[in-house]
């Protein structure tokens, strides 16, 4: 997300709102692209330390979700 | 064992350990911070930590992580503290950072936050806890990090090369 607009532009936006919580991770943290998108292990739930129930999206869901994501931004402030 | 050369005004010279006088100066500092934004809540956060690895190494050994499970290098009293900086695209009456101790059966320190969005867009808040904790047994006075909050759409704001969302640990002294 671009920080002084706050328009969605990085898929992260997108991953953070498909699923709530810890699920996903970077191999790479300092080169966050779908190639080193990963799932975490573990994620936190009311106090307790769980095995991570979710899948990855494919490259294309990334893409067109944070379009969409873009779209509804540029339709409100535009 | 490092060692420190004495040359004393009476002309007295030789070497004296380092276990064998008092040094000052913090003995225990690290600093660890959240590398990936994520929604809603997590209790506790147990992913995406990172020891900053930009601004300094840490002073000491250092605290371990374990999926977001914090374990002192050595017992002590320990000054942490506990940063967030949120956003949200709507309105949230609370947004709570919480500072767990005891593995996360007690909370050392709390502090909440708000967002009332400007121009449908991205809203920003910062919440900040603050304790002093008195470590007396490493392995059950770990702490932990934890994000409450009203909505699950909103964001805790993570970054590998910014702190938006990290803990601080000092040592202040023996236990």
């Amino acid at each position: 997300m671009d920080y002084i607009t706050g328009r969605p532009n990085h898929i992260e936006d997108y991953l953070c709102q498909l699923y709530s919580n810890q699920w996903f991770g970077w191999t790479d943290s300092k080169n966050k692209v779908y190639a080193n998108l990963r799932l975490t292990e573990k994620i936190g739930v009311d106090g307790n330390i769980v095995n991570n129930p979710r899948s990855l999206p494919t490259e294309q869901e990334c893409t067109d979700g944070l379009k969409a994501m873009q779209d509804d931004w540029d339709s409100k402030n535009g | 064992m490092a060692q420190t050369f004495l040359n004393l005004a009476q002309g007295v010279t030789g070497t004296l350990s380092t276990s064998n006088y008092v040094q000052g100066g913090i003995t225990e500092a690290d600093q660890w911070r959240v590398t990936s934004n994520f929604s809603g809540q997590a209790n506790p956060i147990t992913s995406n930590w990172e020891r900053n690895d930009q601004t300094f190494d840490k002073i000491g050994t250092g605290w371990s992580q374990s999926s977001g499970v914090f374990t002192a290098p050595s017992t002590g009293i320990y000054y942490i503290e506990f940063t967030t900086t949120v956003n949200h695209n709507a309105d949230e009456r609370y947004i709570e950072a919480i500072l767990q101790g005891d593995n996360g059966s007690v909370t050392l320190a709390s502090s909440y936050g708000s967002i009332a969005i400007d121009e449908s867009s991205a809203t920003y808040a910062h919440m900040t806890s603050k304790a002093i904790y008195d470590i007396t047994n490493t392995s059950s006075n770990s702490i932990r990090c934890r994000i409450s909050r009203e909505h699950s759409g909103g964001v805790t704001d993570g970054h590998s090369d910014k702190n938006y969302t990290y803990v601080t640990m000092l040592k202040l002294g023996d236990t």
